[in-house]
């Protein structure tokens, strides 16, 4: 009995995290505690979570992707150029995918074809894409990316990025019904058990036959995909991109959140349904620091400690169960 | 005169005794074999005596004082040394790098005195018989001299007793010999030794004494001189206890494999054909390219030249995705870097193969996973509890066994063994001979690399010796006996005798 205790805590300690910082939130909003407070934590978790789910897949193989946080401002600001003109938000969804996938399978061949390592191959796409997306900008002789407000499916697209479904944000929704999705493909389906033997033993996984080079590229796609896809929440949300602001540190954010959610860095441990509390514990410390008034420049400082004590209390518990 | 004395050892791990009253005494210049299956409490003993492990209840003397308050540190200065099963060694660290690991010599502000340092490890390398070069990486010497190096460290120290878990296992029969030299030679300069080893055959050559430990407690404790390799092995295993593990003749039927002048990695000019149905054994000493051949046969390595047909087919470019829809399987070597996914779980280690070959499908159907599971589980004897449970958590054998499993879950008609049987006790090897045979009598055809005789006499219906990468000799089932292998294996064979055997490979 007590060894199924060990398993049940050792397994779900982010919920521990995530329970421990959301009684810190109700405390220090106090009185200003409403439900729209509560589901703005959805709102904002769903664009930084969604890139977080790909890289959840990405670390989970292994490997890791320092580039999301330059591909998505890519991807926003190539979508809104193209948006403009085919007026559609279907369309637009669609673009801003495949032009992630296409960020995505680029990492995913030097990765996994060419066998480079994928921490300077990402290193070297992230300095690439940004730059790419802050010299269109600068030839374009403009500031941001923004929606053309005269489009006729202007209305419908911000609706879609600040609407709301039964009390609750629309893209938060969204994010959550793509969690469930992803969760389900890491537990119950082949590819996600690859994903799983690959990260943990790669030597074994290919003398089982799996082909990890395909792998590790279909996981880089995915992650694409899944920017594109956060690309796309933000262009509704908002209705702009700022090439040299926009997903700043996104990368390190969504690291920080899979990691949070007790994701191993080392691969091959860890469950996806955990990056969605991971995140949204992430953007807690947010409203928090927010709540006590604290200056924000110490935001990241705060975010730099908690993620600490979330790895230290990850290690003590491990080192307590090896004992 | 008694070196050590543990008496009366308990030691429980979550309220599970692991070790009930056990003793053990080493005198001085004894070389103690330490016997018994995985899980017999040999590794808890040998934990608690080098203290990594405190015992519950028990004494342990040790040139006669008790010691008490026991550590790591504590076992090291009393002069304790523990040459672990798995090697220390740092691949990116010289040679003498890793010898002085921890105890450098330095000299003012830190400065490393290296030419000492290297001078020193030439000489205890030297001492030992051993021929590696001090300025070389570690990570460029074979797994056998990796090993010789793990037991030079320690033996340079000035311990008393020795503790040696398997530590020949990557040794070839050459370095195995020149280890035993340094044992003797250390042991009549008085110094004692523990050696775990499940191989008999070297028990019997090196060791005075013996103890052997099952499920915990101690069996029987002995001079080696009163007793037989049959008499321990059945001390070991209990009751269940066996030798004859059901060979029968079969007739093999047409030839599935065809390797003509074959060369690639490790190997030249090979010339087999495999029929089906058969049981073949491939064995040589350590790097004689057996393993390379399996691996090529897989899809794992290439061929640089000649021709593999399987199943009358050539396979350009050969995958081990290719071998897999041919239906062959590979169990292989070195479970733990080679085969054992550590975060999947049993249900999970078993069905990846075959998944990997059938990808179709996406999903997984659970229900039905589950139930393949558990004929396989009790076709292969598995001991293992809930199929949730993790693969590092089975012993050796069950989890070799959870890899067979896996391949046979492919459907696979030619099983490749390589190394089976590496570090699985007694009782779980004759289960997997009894298995080999089976699948053998069903029509699946085999071929096993191995380097151990007593696996080939159980179990080859021919057996393929490999000397630097080719074969000398391919005998028949009555033709294997230890002596015309270890022959064939050193290329041993004066030319007339070689012609005979060359008339042997011809038909």
């Amino acid at each position: 009995m007590s060894v199924n205790y060990k398993h049940l805590w050792s397994n779900y300690n982010y919920i521990i995290v995530f329970i421990g910082i959301f009684i810190a939130f109700l405390f220090t909003n106090g009185s200003g505690t409403s439900w729209t407070s509560m589901t703005n934590i959805l709102l904002h978790s769903a664009i930084l979570g969604t890139i977080a789910l790909g890289m959840g897949f990405i670390i989970l193989t292994g490997d890791i992707d320092l580039s999301v946080g330059s591909s998505f401002v890519l991807v926003g600001g190539l979508t809104i150029i193209v948006y403009n003109q085919v007026d559609n938000i279907f369309a637009g969804l669609i673009i801003a995918i495949l032009l992630g996938m296409v960020c995505g399978f680029i990492n995913g061949v030097l990765v996994g074809w060419l066998l480079m390592p994928s921490f300077i191959v990402t290193l070297a796409t992230m300095l690439i894409f940004r730059s790419i997306s802050q010299y269109m900008m600068n030839e374009r002789g403009e500031t941001r990316y923004s929606v053309d407000g005269s489009l006729s499916s202007y209305s419908a697209l911000f609706k879609l990025g600040n609407g709301e479904l039964l009390t609750l944000p629309v893209i938060g929704i969204i994010f959550i019904c793509i969690a469930v999705a992803l969760t389900y493909i890491s537990s119950s389906t082949k590819f996600g058990k690859r994903v799983y033997a690959l990260g943990s033993n790669p030597r074994a996984a290919k003398l089982a036959g799996i082909d990890i080079h395909w792998t590790r590229i279909k996981v880089f796609l995915l992650s694409g995909a899944l920017v594109g896809f956060a690309a796309f929440l933000k262009i509704a949300k908002d209705t702009s991109f700022d090439p040299a602001t926009s997903g700043q540190n996104f990368e390190l954010y969504a690291i920080a959140a899979v990691v949070i959610g007790g994701i191993s860095m080392s691969g091959g441990r860890g469950k996806v349904a955990s990056i969605v509390f991971g995140t949204m514990s992430f953007t807690m410390i947010d409203k928090i620091i927010t709540a006590v008034g604290m200056n924000a420049l110490l935001n990241d400082s705060v975010k730099g400690l908690i993620l600490l004590a979330a790895v230290g209390l990850q290690m003590v518990k491990r080192q307590s169960r090896s004992g | 005169m008694e070196l050590l004395k543990m008496d009366g050892i308990t030691k429980a791990f979550y309220g599970v005794t692991v070790l009930d009253r056990v003793s053990l005494s080493v005198n001085r210049g004894e070389v103690h074999a330490l016997l018994g299956e995985n899980g017999a409490g040999k590794s808890t003993l040998m934990n608690i005596l080098a203290g990594v492990h405190s015992k519950d209840n028990g004494l342990i003397s040790f040139d006669g004082r008790e010691i008490t308050q026991h550590s790591i540190k504590s076992a090291e200065q009393h002069g304790i040394a523990f040459v672990h099963q798995e090697l220390n060694i740092f691949n990116d660290l010289r040679v003498y790098e890793n010898v002085f690991l921890g105890k450098e010599l330095t000299g003012p502000l830190g400065r490393l005195r290296k030419k000492e340092m290297v001078d020193q490890t030439s000489a205890l390398m030297g001492k030992l018989g051993v021929d590696i070069d001090p300025m070389e990486y570690a990570g460029s010497l074979d797994t056998g001299k990796k090993q010789l190096l793990e037991i030079a460290k320690v033996l340079q120290g000035e311990a008393k007793l020795f503790i040696l878990d398997e530590p020949t296992t990557a040794l070839n029969n050459e370095e195995i010999e020149r280890l035993f030299f340094i044992i003797r030679r250390l042991k009549n300069a008085g110094k004692s030794f523990i050696f775990i080893s499940h191989k008999m055959p070297e028990i019997f050559r090196i060791a005075d004494r013996f103890t052997v430990l099952r499920n915990g407690k101690l069996v029987v404790s002995n001079d080696i001189k009163h007793t037989t390799p049959e008499e321990i092995a059945r001390h070991m295993v209990g009751e269940r206890y066996s030798s004859d593990v059901g060979y029968e003749e079969r007739t093999a039927g047409v030839a599935i494999i065809e390797i003509q002048q074959l060369s690639g990695r490790r190997f030249h000019n090979v010339n087999l054909t495999v029929k089906k149905g058969e049981i073949i054994a491939f064995t040589g000493l350590e790097g004689a390219g057996c393993s390379e051949l399996l691996q090529t046969i897989f899809g794992v390595l290439q061929p640089h030249s000649g021709r593999l047909l399987i199943y009358g087919r050539s396979l350009q470019p050969h995958s081990i995705r290719s071998a897999m829809k041919l239906r062959i399987a590979m169990v292989p070597a070195s479970r733990k870097e080679n085969s054992v996914i550590p975060d999947l779980n049993l249900l999970e280690n078993t069905y990846l193969s075959e998944h990997a070959i059938h990808s179709r499908q996406k999903f997984i159907f659970k229900k039905r996973e589950l139930q393949t599971y558990e004929e396989l589980r009790k076709k292969l004897a598995i001991k293992a509890g809930s199929y949730r449970d993790m693969i590092t958590s089975l012993s050796g054998g069950n989890q070799q066994k959870i890899i067979l499993a896996r391949s046979l879950r492919t459907n696979a008609d030619l099983i490749l063994f390589d190394n089976p049987t590496q570090g699985i006790d007694i009782g779980a090897k004759h289960e997997i001979y009894k298995l080999i045979l089976e699948l053998a009598k069903q029509g699946k055809t085999i071929i096993v690399n191995t380097l151990e005789m007593t696996e080939i006499q159980k179990i080859a219906d021919r057996c393929a010796v490999f000397y630097r990468g080719t074969i000398t000799a391919i005998l028949n089932r009555e033709d294997i006996n230890e002596e015309r292998v270890m022959l064939h294996a050193t290329n041993a064979i004066v030319p007339e005798e070689r012609s005979a055997a060359e008339n042997e490979r011809q038909l």
